[in-house]
């Protein structure tokens, strides 16, 4: 594999009032050129503070991160060089318009002014900024700012483009559009990184993705592979709450043969099977013999979900209601 | 080189964005205006009082108000730090390769180029109250604001890093000023008061800065005060500059 991002047990702790928070505990990875790779986990997990430090903003407190060709603990500004960024925030000017805002990016960089002018032209075109070119920043809607965020981290056309929560605060027709234009990117031989909390977004868009969970890699591998390792499909059962209708509903279900593993959420249950079609019907003649009501039923493909949960314990919907602020300490 | 560079174009980014605030130049041109109409009138009857210098009024307060200025001018820069490190714009620039110290110091030039034209309508306005100008001891002064306003530019910037929010911020900022200011005889020359506070004032690096300004106001240049003023305000500056560009360079935010 041909790796632009390399890190070796990568480490961070934040110390706090309470004592030392270990936020990242030594992680490995290696990205391919070319490829969307995500960070999926919760709130807290780390994927920010794990991005901070990639991105050269955070100092590495143990193991390794090649990024691009270049040690970031030793060589902070050749990576900056190569790399692109775009924070949760984005950071634009509200009070410059877009053009001005990529133009003083693109010098930042380095680049002369002719060439930054023609390359924040022709990137506002590409990501339909065009027409909103010379209004201030503060007069656009919330798909437009995060496509000049975007804009704005790739004018220097940099190897990697980092982004953290991309889609954070998106509605969904802006989100699918966002989506496209990452998509269209890596198409043009960029590597992008990202992190998200969204389990749509990481399935949709991300070649290959790690979970992360409590500062540790649960498990990588593309979507479809980490969706195929939860057998089968899931089942999910609604029950009329009765007299313990969850533990009886549990205990009958995970007797039966094709059920290969089965978790009960109090009035949920949820079970896994081998073939839905199949069993569905005997799971409802088995329930109706013992008089177990059902409220609804329903079969699902496994989701990324299925894999947090299987891994982890805990629906990634549930997890991680931590502090939210995971990176800012420092 | 590319500090140079890289400040050139933060700069020209923070100029631009201060004129299109009409708001704030308004706020700012109104202040030491108002000083001058409403506070001189107050100091007519001092000359003569133990402990005042010699001179006219204005020769004595006009000098304070424009180290209040400089004072205030810097002193207020990590206000925009804060806010620019809750909308991202902070990180947004550390990301990029441009010079740590042009970050730092692109808006505090900025700041500097705003100052001085401040000053410039506070003289020809005392100048209508009947202050006389002494061209060279004028300059040597704008020299000595600069200084001044760059090292309370840069402590208040690295403050605002270091501190992140603006209640916090705000809090070690105005803890910090009010003595500073008192003890600095920027109104009223310190040399009214008891001894205990004449020898405390020696503690404060901006009282030099005042007894500098009023020697160079009445044209004396060549002074001991005036050395002692670059004597403090220089090295000041220097350590004050490197410890923010390090702030900046570490990681924050």
């Amino acid at each position: 594999m041909d790796s632009i991002i390399t890190t070796h047990e990568l480490k961070k702790s934040f110390r706090s009032p309470r004592g030392s928070v270990d936020a990242v505990r030594g992680v490995s990875f290696d990205v391919a050129r070319g490829e969307i790779f995500g960070f999926l986990g919760p709130n807290g997990a780390g994927k920010t503070t794990t991005l901070r430090m990639l991105t050269t903003l955070l100092p590495i407190d143990g193991g390794t991160a090649v990024v691009a060709g270049c040690d970031v603990a030793h060589r902070p500004k050749a990576v900056r060089a190569r790399i692109g960024y775009v924070s949760q925030l984005g950071g634009a000017d509200a009070m410059a318009t877009g053009a001005e805002n990529l133009v003083l990016q693109g010098r930042l960089y380095g680049g002369d002014l002719a060439t930054v002018k023609a390359r924040a032209e022709a990137l506002m075109e590409i990501l339909d900024l065009a027409e909103f070119a010379h209004r201030k920043v503060k007069t656009y809607s919330g798909g437009q700012r995060r496509r000049l965020d975007v804009a704005l981290g790739i004018i220097h056309e940099p190897e990697v483009l980092f982004l953290d929560e991309p889609s954070t605060g998106l509605d969904p027709q802006n989100r699918a559009n966002l989506w496209d234009h990452v998509r269209a990117l890596r198409d043009r031989g960029t590597t992008i990184f990202l992190t998200t909390h969204y389990l749509e977004e990481a399935d949709a868009l991300c070649d290959r993705l790690v979970i992360m969970d409590h500062g540790e890699i649960v498990v990588e591998g593309t979507p479809r592979d980490l969706k195929r390792q939860v057998a089968g499909e899931s089942v999910v059962l609604s029950l009329r709450d009765a007299d313990g209708a969850g533990e009886r509903a549990s205990a009958l279900l995970g007797a039966q043969p094709y059920v290969r593993e089965l978790s009960d959420e109090g009035d949920q249950v949820r079970l896994y099977v081998e073939d839905g079609g199949e069993a569905l019907p005997q799971i409802l003649r088995l329930l109706d013999a013992e008089h177990i009501g059902v409220r609804s039923m329903h079969l699902s493909e496994p989701t990324l979900d299925d894999v947090f949960l299987r891994q982890t314990g805990r629906s990634l919907r549930d997890a991680g209601s931590g502090t939210g602020d995971e990176g800012r300490a420092a | 080189m590319k500090t140079v560079r890289d400040t050139g174009l933060l700069f020209h980014r923070y100029i631009v964005q201060m004129l299109r605030n009409p708001v704030w130049l308004v706020v700012g041109f109104s202040t030491p205006i108002l000083y001058l109409v409403l506070f001189t009138p107050l100091l007519k009857s001092l000359p003569g009082v133990r402990g005042f210098p010699t001179g006219g009024v204005l020769q004595i307060f006009l000098p304070g108000i424009l180290a209040l200025l400089a004072f205030a001018s810097g002193s207020s820069a990590g206000f925009g730090t804060i806010f620019e490190l809750q909308s991202g714009l902070i990180e947004r620039l550390r990301v990029t390769p441009a010079s740590r110290f042009a970050i730092l110091f692109g808006p505090l030039l900025s700041g500097l180029v705003t100052m001085t034209v401040f000053d410039a309508v506070v003289v020809a306005v005392g100048v209508g109250f009947g202050f006389h100008v002494h061209w060279a001891g004028l300059a040597v002064l704008t020299v000595l604001l600069w200084l001044l306003a760059t090292l309370m530019g840069a402590f208040s910037t690295a403050t605002a890093l270091v501190t992140k929010e603006i209640s916090a911020f705000a809090a070690v900022i105005n803890g910090i000023n009010l003595p500073i200011l008192l003890l600095a005889g920027v109104l009223l020359p310190i040399s009214l008061g008891p001894l205990w506070l004449r020898v405390l004032a020696h503690l404060n690096p901006l009282y030099y800065l005042v007894v500098a300004a009023r020697s160079l106001a009445v044209g004396h240049i060549a002074t001991a005060v005036v050395w002692q003023a670059f004597a403090v305000l220089v090295p000041l500056c220097v350590v004050v500059l490197a410890w923010a560009t390090r702030v900046f360079r570490r990681a924050v935010a």
